[in-house]
């Protein structure tokens, strides 16, 4: 009977160290947590003047056509955001590219990550499809791939051609500021934001040149320059997402001007 | 066991059971099938209801699991010995509500393929990842407790009595296995509920308490089911011998806990109605007014929990089979309704992307495809206990395992109660 109380004490003791145990690890897990995207040496970010987006949805066209998009799926639509000064007003909606995106945190097999440059990236041949991240984005851009896409892209060859592979069946996909061409073009020496061959498709596309792109630590990007220029806000800004898509607000006189 | 297949049919209430859990095991195999050929297209879940049916049955599964690591952890490591009988039954019903999680999460995953993707490439900082790592490792946990459990099958003694010898060996780890469950199962338990609750895009989960919620609930629906599933096969089979003060007195402890529950539930969305909060509030009308109203009212505050409190505190109804029954069984199936008011309730509400817009609801009821796999995978968990209780002696309270401090002890000694 003693040996019996000693052994169960002894259980209750290794019960009480593995708890804390367990305890000091979610703690270091918490405190870990809040990692934020890396530093890296140029920071592509988007501003996107809803003073001259007019709604004409070239730029979901381009993005369906260089990123091999189903038709079922939209990247990058183009919302409508009311009237200002009497005029229809729009919300084109890429990805935000979070510097503390949601997905990135909550992906179980870190599928989902942060490139040196900012961007969120999706590793779609690690992906499992829990769609824990879609789930967790607030800005809904993420569309799964309820089932696999094999028919023709309309948008293709009209809106330009796609460089990277479709999405298989079962994993969710967004927009990626069109890394694919971003690094293509910095191969070649070209400047992304600058050169149209090195800029996300929907920003060469943009017929009113709504949309610019360019290195947030570069001061003298386009976007550096519209960011110190204009007034701007951010999606959600207070979850604390870090978007790195920037809006210039519509303004009634601003249209006038225009 | 196998002579019956060789004569003719016999028709007995048995067979009956059997024959019609093969029909829906059957019918949720081609569902499942087709969910594998056709993809998740077939499902009704949308990029705005990402979660559904499938997920209700995971978390449900899990949390009515519960009662094994809970048992465990007073069985062996508070000294509480003679409800032994009772968290043999637990485990038994905990292994196969995590297979049965397990089969829900392979029809709901995108990739089924890539499963084996959580353990190899790991996001510590996802909820989700370490859920599935606890879920996993409390899978083999459980296994291990169960090898007792297995080891009595008649033909399987008959056949390699060594094997079967080893299997009832394993029983003297418990203690050590009851360490390592009640871990895990305290972390991933949790940690279910805060999965929804880090997730600021929602505002209605996004609070601290889910964590507390999910682990309450699993523990009062978890040692339920048990005790329910105890008394239910002792009074549909002889197989099944249960020590009717040993239930009563863990339905005791079950209503303190419901009670704890309550509290906690009935707080969480009370204190909710104070100020508006866009995407909370909105997620409380659908939960207590709109589409949910039934749900949360009647099912889970009145029937899941104020009824069989009431069932289960007053002596005379617990002391009654039947009452007892029925309050076990409401309280469990309050909890499952909780797990799918929690999912569908934060997913109904779409918050809006452009500043100013106005909140705007979905809806989702489930397809048949996920209705038939759905109810095969619970037509599993039903056929694999009972054949537990004919075969593997799951609920039978006159098994006394070897103590486990006295390794030289004789391996079965059945007593007479």
């Amino acid at each position: 009977m003693g040996d019996d109380k000693l052994s169960r004490r002894d259980m209750l003791k290794v019960a009480g160290i593995a708890a804390a145990t367990m305890i000091g690890l979610r703690m270091v897990k918490g405190a870990n947590a809040s990692e934020t995207a890396p530093a890296g040496e140029r920071q592509w970010a988007m501003v996107i003047d809803q003073n001259k987006c007019t709604g004409c949805g070239y730029c979901v066209l381009a993005c369906r056509a260089h990123n091999d998009i189903s038709p079922d799926i939209t990247w990058n639509p183009v919302l409508e955001a009311g009237q200002v000064g009497g005029k229809n007003t729009y919300l084109p909606r890429p990805c935000m590219q979070c510097s503390k995106a949601p997905c990135v945190e909550v992906c179980p097999v870190k599928a989902s990550y942060y490139r040196p440059d900012g961007i969120v990236m999706m590793d779609y041949d690690r992906c499992i499809g829990c769609r824990y991240c879609e789930v967790a984005c607030p800005y809904g851009a993420r569309s799964f791939n309820w089932e696999a896409f094999t028919g023709n892209n309309l948008a293709v060859p009209e809106w330009g051609e796609p460089k990277i592979e479709r999405r298989p069946r079962g994993v969710p996909e967004k927009c990626s500021f069109c890394y694919q061409r971003i690094d293509r073009g910095l191969a070649l020496g070209l400047e992304p934001g600058v050169d149209p061959d090195a800029t996300p498709a929907c920003v060469v596309a943009c017929p009113m040149g709504a949309r610019l792109f360019g290195d947030l630590n570069d001061p003298e990007s386009s976007v550096s320059k519209a960011l110190r220029e204009n007034p701007t806000y951010r999606l959600r800004e207070d979850l604390g997402t870090g978007p790195r898509v920037y809006y210039i607000p519509a303004v009634a006189d601003a249209r006038r001007e225009a | 066991m196998f002579k019956n297949f060789r004569g003719k049919p016999v028709i007995t209430p048995w067979t009956i059971w059997l024959g019609v859990m093969s029909i829906i095991l059957l019918a949720g195999l081609v569902a499942g099938i087709f969910v594998f050929w056709k993809g998740l297209v077939i499902t009704n879940l949308t990029d705005l209801v990402p979660w559904g049916l499938w997920i209700t049955i995971d978390l449900s599964s899990i949390a009515l699991s519960a009662g094994a690591f809970s048992l465990c952890a007073g069985v062996y490591l508070f000294g509480l010995k003679r409800y032994q009988p009772i968290a043999r039954t637990a485990t038994f019903v905990g292994l196969i509500g995590y297979t049965m999680a397990m089969l829900a999460l392979i029809l709901d995953i995108g990739r089924p393929d890539r499963f084996w993707h959580a353990l190899v490439y790991w996001n510590e900082h996802s909820l989700m990842w370490e859920v599935t790592m606890c879920v996993v490792l409390y899978l083999t946990v459980l296994v291990f407790e169960s090898m007792p459990i297995f080891a009595n099958f008649e033909w399987f003694r008959k056949h390699f009595p060594k094997l079967a010898h080893r299997m009832e060996g394993v029983h003297h780890y418990s203690p050590v296995l009851a360490v390592i469950g009640l871990g895990l199962s305290s972390l991933h338990q949790s940690s279910l509920g805060a999965m929804y609750g880090v997730i600021k895009a929602r505002p209605f989960w996004f609070k601290p308490e889910m964590s507390v919620l999910f682990m309450l609930s699993a523990m009062v629906g978890g040692i339920a089911l048990t005790l329910f599933a105890s008394m239910l096969a002792n009074c549909l089979t002889s197989k099944a011998k249960v020590n009717d003060v040993l239930i009563e007195r863990v339905a005791q402890f079950v209503r303190y806990l419901l009670i704890g529950y309550f509290y906690f539930r009935a707080w969480d969305a009370l204190a909710q109605t104070y100020t508006y909060d866009p995407g909370r509030s909105e997620g409380l009308h659908i939960l207590t007014k709109g589409p949910l109203a039934f749900n949360f009212w009647i099912s889970e505050m009145l029937l899941g929990m104020i009824v069989p409190m009431f069932l289960l505190l007053y002596k005379p109804t617990r002391l009654n089979p039947f009452w007892r029954m029925l309050g076990l069984l409401l309280v469990a199936a309050g909890v499952v309704t909780f797990r799918w008011d929690t999912n569908i309730s934060g997913l109904l509400v779409v918050m809006p992307v452009v500043p100013g817009q106005a909140i705007a609801y979905t809806n989702y009821f489930p397809s048949l495809v996920e209705f038939l796999s759905g109810a095969a995978i619970i037509a599993y968990g039903l056929t694999a206990f009972s054949l537990g209780v004919k075969y593997l002696r799951a609920v039978d309270h006159t098994l006394v395992e070897m103590e486990y401090e006295t390794i030289q002890a004789e391996a079965i000694e059945p007593v007479k109660l």
